[in-house]
């Protein structure tokens, strides 16, 4: 069941924007194969699930099977880990078509992947790596969104990506290449806040100034996740609750892009699926204290 | 070479090899050595994967243990680096590297149980297939059964152990202690594929295993039987094969039946 008609959010607020711009959705879940069973035979109130595309670009069997059971019931987002977009090396057109395909499957109500690259020369590290934010890095990446938006027919939505290095040759900030990177390339952002906390923490900016350099306008998802504190570092490990300085950030973000798609994201130490409901109606409570009703587009 | 690509070059070796030059290139954070920072990379890559080698095969990290497990892993790891987007098919080279790497090749049993759970895993999320009935073979007139051709469904894999490793599989999946690896004197036969939507295996003796095989290859039902007659008595192999098929149809191992030359879908 799709709880968004009992919300006090007007149903035809989430009409798409002549422009593009996706829709909003509501307050979700990452999909994980742990909580298969719950959602199908519970119903639980979560008006959306993202679910990680490369889990479902596989022949057959249960997960696809799954997939197009709560897709009967919920709208879905495709989020991927393997795009690397900013990757140097030629892309992957094989990955491209598979992703294609599951999209035309799935009709997910957007794409997202992450700004980063995963591997060069042919290899893969299954990790989202930083690069430069330099002038030559946002012409290549610029241009690999344009290709990717070509290839798949839509627009991308990009996330950015918690770091525990930086460049000596970065010429700008990392908001300032997303800002310059949605700007130029058309892809909308997808705002982790968590991603926001442990980069800022990591390399020792203000994270509100992150936030404040981000156009309000180009921001289309949260993501909302734990991570690990290692005392001079942080690790976005996604397998604690969400902190409450992240809770914070969260409100500071609602005040800036107003309402946003949002969903909580666990990969590991999963729990029970009312467990995480608590986080799920706690991003639904937060925004609902802080925003003014939603005045439907066009009005 | 631009600037970038040489950057990304020498970060991915970084990560693979240790080399450190991509370090001239970081700096220190304000709490933390770049040292320490590039190890969360270093240490995600191989952690990562191992991970993703322990979820695909449980059993064989509850037999080998955490430690051996992992030490195993990083090996397969450094031998076999990710070539695919997808973890989902990282470990797909474990059975070949148990076979020929040399700490491991003496212990068959280890291979064996990788190739299991292998099988299971590919027949998890092969490509659907719709499934021979009985009703289906009914349709066919008796005189027209020694023409029949079979297709298999795509989740079924066919496998040849030389050691005790389903006994071994089914006591580690029981929660119980496993028998202590031994080498068959003859292979041990398997067709492993998926019921709905879960993996099973079932094991053949040589004869069905031989009437498998070449049925898979196109080998039409009649001359599966003159097949069959070679290996016990001969006045029984039609029913044999009729038997063997049964179970194949009831199991939902076909795909698809065709008459005559035509390979049908």
């Amino acid at each position: 069941m799709n709880v968004a008609s009992q919300m006090p959010v007007p149903v035809t607020a989430r009409s798409a924007d002549p422009a593009g711009k996706p829709e909003f959705l509501g307050f979700g879940l990452g999909l994980r194969a742990q909580h298969y069973d719950e959602i199908l035979n519970g119903s639980p109130a979560i008006d959306w699930f993202e679910v990680i595309s490369d889990n479902y670009m596989i022949p057959g069997g249960q997960p696809l099977r799954m997939l197009e059971r709560i897709r009967e019931r919920y709208p879905l987002v495709m989020h991927g880990v393997s795009l690397s977009i900013a990757s140097t090396a030629p892309p992957d057109f094989a990955y491209l078509g598979n992703l294609r395909d599951l999209a035309r499957r799935v009709e997910p109500k957007w794409i997202s992947d992450h700004l980063c690259w995963t591997g060069v020369h042919g290899k893969n590290l299954h990790d989202l790596l930083p690069f430069p934010y330099s002038r030559e890095a946002l012409d290549h990446v610029v241009s690999r969104v344009q290709l990717v938006q070509d290839f798949l027919g839509r627009a991308l939505v990009l996330e950015n990506v918690s770091t525990y290095v930086q460049f000596t040759n970065s010429e700008m900030t990392e908001w300032e290449f997303l800002s310059e990177l949605s700007r130029r390339s058309g892809c909308w952002l997808l705002f982790d806040v968590n991603n926001v906390y442990v980069s800022a923490f990591n390399h020792g900016y203000d994270a509100l100034t992150f936030l404040e350099g981000i156009p309000a306008d180009r921001v289309v998802q949260f993501h909302m996740a734990g991570h690990s504190h290692m005392g001079t570092h942080i690790v976005d490990t996604h397998d604690h609750p969400v902190c409450e300085d992240v809770w914070e950030l969260y409100a500071a973000a609602l005040k800036r892009f107003g309402w946003v798609s949002t969903i909580i994201e666990r990969d590991d130490h999963i729990p029970p699926l009312d467990e995480i409901m608590v986080e799920v109606e706690r991003t639904r409570a937060v925004a609902h204290q802080i925003l003014p009703p939603l005045v439907p587009r066009g009005r | 070479m631009s600037d970038l690509a040489r950057q990304q070059s020498e970060f991915q070796r970084a990560i693979l090899t240790g080399d450190d030059t991509i370090l001239a290139e970081i700096p220190d954070s304000t709490r933390e050595k770049r040292e320490t920072l590039f190890g969360v990379y270093r240490y995600a890559y191989s952690s990562r994967l191992v991970e993703a080698m322990r979820n695909d095969h449980k059993l064989l990290h509850v037999y080998l243990g955490d430690e051996m497990f992992n030490e195993m892993g990083h090996a397969y790891v450094a031998a076999y680096p990710s070539h695919h987007p997808n973890l989902r098919w990282f470990s797909g080279h474990l059975p070949d590297f148990l076979k020929s790497a040399e700490a491991y090749s003496k212990y068959p049993i280890l291979a064996d149980l990788a190739a299991l759970e292998k099988a299971l895993n590919d027949a998890f999320d092969a490509v659907e297939a719709p499934v021979v009935t009985v009703a289906d073979m009914a349709a066919f007139a008796p005189q027209a059964w020694a023409a029949l051709t079979f297709k298999p469904h795509p989740s079924a894999r066919r496998l040849d152990l030389s050691t005790n490793a389903t006994a071994v599989w089914f006591a580690l999946k029981a929660d119980e202690d496993p028998p202590e690896p031994a080498v068959l004197e003859e292979p041990n036969r398997l067709l492993a594929w998926r019921q709905d939507v879960t993996p099973v295996f079932h094991q053949l003796s040589a004869e069905e295993a031989m009437m498998w095989d070449e049925a898979s290859s196109g080998i039409p039902f009649g001359v599966l039987c003159s097949m069959l007659a070679t290996y016990d008595d001969p006045d029984g192999a039609a029913a044999r094969g009729a038997g063997y098929l049964h179970q194949w149809v009831t199991a939902g191992l076909l795909q698809s039946v065709a008459s005559g030359e035509r390979s049908g879908e």
